[in-house]
């Protein structure tokens, strides 16, 4: 228990710096949410190689410490949206996926993360105008998520299998 | 299983699909020519576009942090300088019935959006 709690607490951290270092890199497009989302890649790891709840764990303390961090309660919103959508897509899908498909959950992690962000403006600004972003959303979550999805996979394959393997 | 090719043609064509809704969007605009400007969900102005013959500014915001200078000029709006930080807004351009992408400013809760028919050449606040 207590090495599953050290296990947790690291990734968290490791998505945590991600996330904030990727904050002080000014946004490459001018487009709302488009980013390339690099603490995902600890995300689909966990979901993939650890199990779920840890995943969820180790997802909503990155984006609450995360946006304490760096955002405002906006923010915080719209990644606590996007991360939630991404997570029930990807369980969904994982029994699905081999250990040479985990880029999969990438690209659709991203997609859904930028489906449940688009779904929280249209609430949060009172107008469903901005799903007319959705196509260049899903395009890029589709760029996006293929390179973090790429980078679980290669990391799922070089960290053995026995960091976050649990005994029971 | 699914095999990993199967995989890839089917991102392959939710990629080709997304690609071909820009297009359209592209080619077909919105239905109108008219902006709105909404802060905070409510609908500050309501500007036809095409009735713009002169460009102008109206400056949004209370001044407390969240001001965005829009620019409107004819059949186009943008968000011409603001004071957030990501500038999101600003860099996003020119919307227009061609480009009805609307210009989201998430720190100010500002959204301008093409819609159908209605309003006025010059600012009307609502």
């Amino acid at each position: 228990m207590a090495k599953r709690i050290v296990t947790d607490a690291v990734l968290a951290a490791v998505a945590l710096v991600l996330f904030v270092v990727e904050a002080q890199i000014p946004p490459a497009v001018p487009i709302p949410c488009v980013k390339l989302g690099l603490a995902n890649i600890v995300t689909v790891w966990a979901l993939m190689r650890i199990g779920a709840p840890d995943a969820l764990g180790i997802s909503l303390v990155r984006i609450a410490l995360g946006s304490l961090f760096t955002g405002t309660l906006p923010s915080f919103i719209f990644s606590l949206s996007g991360g939630l959508l991404a997570f029930v897509a990807i369980l969904l899908l994982k029994k699905l996926l081999r250990e040479n498909q985990i880029f999969v959950a990438g690209v659709l992690g991203a997609i859904f993360h930028n489906a449940g962000q688009l779904i929280a403006a249209a609430i949060m600004y009172g107008t469903a105008s901005v799903f007319v972003w959705s196509p260049v959303l899903i395009l890029s979550g589709i760029v996006t998520g293929l390179f973090t999805g790429l980078v679980a996979q290669l990391l799922a394959k070089k960290i053995p299998k026995t960091i976050g393997q649990r005994k029971n | 299983m699914i095999k990993t090719r199967t995989w890839i043609v089917i991102i392959a064509a939710i990629a080709v699909a997304a690609a071909g809704a820009i297009l359209l969007i592209r080619f077909f605009g919105a239905p109108g020519t008219t902006a709105e400007i909404v802060k905070g969900g409510e609908v500050l102005y309501t500007i036809d576009l095409d009735r713009v013959s002169e460009e102008y500014e109206i400056e949004i915001g209370s001044g407390d942090g969240d001001r965005n200078v829009v620019t409107v000029k004819p059949g186009m709006i943008c968000v011409s300088s603001a004071d957030c930080p990501e500038q999101i807004c600003v860099n996003t351009g020119w919307a227009s019935k061609d480009r009805p992408y609307p210009i989201v400013c998430m720190p100010h809760d500002l959204v301008i959006r093409i819609v159908g028919a209605g309003g006025e050449a010059d600012a009307e606040a609502e």
